[in-house]
């Protein structure tokens, strides 16, 4: 058994060698496709770090002063309920300060003065609100009367805030899942050509062990690790990129004034250390499918 | 040791390459094949190693009916099989000896196994002295002398030859020969697909002789005619 996998790994390391160009060709485009997969979980963990607030059609937001007391409290929620023909009544929320607080972390990552100076205390809660309604002109209507309640600190209206990232939020995520998924078929395409091209040049070799009775697996298996490894190095160099990537990008935020809203865009560190452990799994696979496929289909070279 | 009962094998709709061979081989013979290019000679050894299947008859193998074999355990079967060909087969990049260890390396032999088998299969074939040196610098005979040497090492119950000394001069053709004698010898059965009738005539073993892929004279002691 160690004979057969110290073989193994030699031959991957011989093969390796010999065909560095297409290799080094293999890795950089799997180190692209998934940079650019990478990129796309990262831009929409921004964008979500914007519109969290506004997630699950919510349309329009009532803060609640933190000192506001019981009966005043209750009495907006009340009036919210009263307007089933605006408002969604089953899907309204209630975030109470300590909720609203743990959203806050997300809304101002990147903003550390505003969130200094927030705290459980201090923060108001609020009621997300879902229209029912299309019109948006009632909603407005129904805004400007909430604001004047006892107990309410503001109204917010998505339409105001955030219809304009949603949308282009939306239409960035369309093109960079297509793109990354065109270029990961490509990396796999590439891997697999690699492959193809190494046993071809190697029939001689194949051939002559068949002929002396090596098995199928053990043939194939040095080509497979060899996709395998081109997958994983793609996927190492493109973590690294990631990093870099994201680095720059927390550094640029940094620049914007607190309070532009800019700042929530900040991905944190442990976020991107997942997305690095999605992006080493898919180059594994990547790596192994497309070896896997070559290995199979061109054993009788 | 080998069979063939009825055994036709076409190629494409219309070709037949061998047409309702039967013979059998026993354990330790040494048989010639003969007959023109494309009689199906070569045909014939693809099939008794499982690189063809027939499309009518039977071919039995050590005992295995090759045709119902699954393909997993073709290489158990080869395991049990030498191959040497007219045009060595060796790889270029190995020194001699690691072209021997290498039938060994890829069936999972270990170490230390190769270490003992190699130089004395190597020093049968009269090339001790040379292995580490590679294809390139030895000459043919030498070559299909390695070649030998690893189609033998795992000490087969069968050797399979395709016109080993078809790239050889008679003199070197003659130490082959010698040499796939001693092989037999030692109760290897030797199945060998020829066109030279110098080595047919002169080792006056069986002949099996096939036109147009039919077997058209099975003699013992035959010449080439």
């Amino acid at each position: 058994m160690f004979a057969r996998i110290s073989y193994a790994f030699r031959e991957t390391i011989a093969s390796f060698r010999r065909n560095v160009t297409l290799s080094a060709a293999a890795i950089l485009t799997s180190a692209v496709s998934l940079l650019l997969v990478g990129t796309t979980f990262l831009i929409q963990r921004a964008f979500d770090n914007l519109l969290v607030q506004w997630r699950g059609d919510v349309g329009m937001i009532v803060f609640v002063r933190p000192d506001v007391s019981e009966e005043q409290l209750s009495f907006i929620k009340q009036t919210l309920e009263a307007q089933p023909n605006v408002i969604n009544v089953e899907k309204l929320d209630y975030l109470d300060r300590a909720a609203s607080f743990e959203e806050a972390k997300r809304v101002f990552a990147g903003d550390r003065t505003t969130l200094s100076l927030l705290s459980v205390e201090t923060i108001p809660s609020q009621f997300k609100v879902v229209p029912v309604t299309t019109d948006p002109t009632l909603v407005r209507g129904l805004a400007d009367q909430y604001r004047n309640l006892p107990g309410v600190q503001g109204v917010a209206l998505a339409e105001d805030e955030f219809e304009v990232i949603s949308t282009m939020s939306d239409f960035v995520r369309s093109v960079t899942i297509t793109m990354s998924l065109i270029l990961l078929g490509v990396a796999v395409t590439l891997i697999w050509n690699t492959i193809r091209t190494a046993m071809v040049a190697r029939r001689n070799e194949i051939e002559v062990m068949k002929l002396v009775g090596a098995t199928n697996w053990f043939i194939r298996i040095p080509f497979i690790l060899e996709g395998l490894i081109q997958g994983i190095f793609g996927a190492i160099v493109s973590c690294g990129g990631l990093w870099v990537l994201n680095r720059a990008w927390t550094s640029g935020v940094a620049g914007f004034k607190a309070g532009t809203g800019v700042s929530s865009l900040v991905v944190p560190g442990s976020y991107v250390s997942g997305v690095m452990i999605i992006l080493l799994v898919v180059g594994a696979l990547a790596g192994s499918i497309g070896s896997g496929i070559a290995a199979s289909k061109f054993l009788d070279v | 040791m080998i069979r063939f009962e009825n055994v036709t094998k076409m190629y494409g709709n219309d070709v037949a390459a061998i047409r309702e061979a039967s013979f059998d081989v026993p354990k330790g013979e040494f048989v010639f094949l003969v007959g023109p290019s494309g009689s199906g000679k070569s045909t014939l050894l693809r099939l008794m190693n499982r690189q063809e299947r027939p499309e009518r008859g039977t071919v039995w193998v050590a005992g295995a009916n090759i045709n119902e074999l699954a393909d997993s355990r073709v290489p158990y079967l080869r395991r049990g099989m030498g191959n040497v060909f007219q045009d060595y087969k060796l790889l270029l990049n190995k020194t001699v000896f690691e072209n021997v260890a290498f039938s060994l390396q890829v069936i999972g032999r270990p170490k230390h196994v190769i270490r003992q088998q190699v130089p004395q299969v190597l020093e049968l074939v009269g090339l001790a002295d040379k292995e580490d040196r590679l294809p390139s610098q030895l000459s043919g005979g030498e070559q299909q002398r390695v070649s030998i040497a690893r189609a033998f090492v795992n000490r087969p119950l069968i050797l399979l030859a395709d016109e080993p000394t078809g790239n050889l001069d008679p003199g070197t053709g003659e130490e082959i020969m010698s040499l796939l004698d001693a092989i037999n010898r030692t109760g290897t059965t030797v199945v060998m697909a020829t066109h030279d009738h110098r080595v047919v005539n002169a080792m006056r073993r069986r002949v099996i002789q096939l036109d147009r892929g039919v077997v058209v004279r099975d003699q013992e002691r035959g010449v080439y005619e």
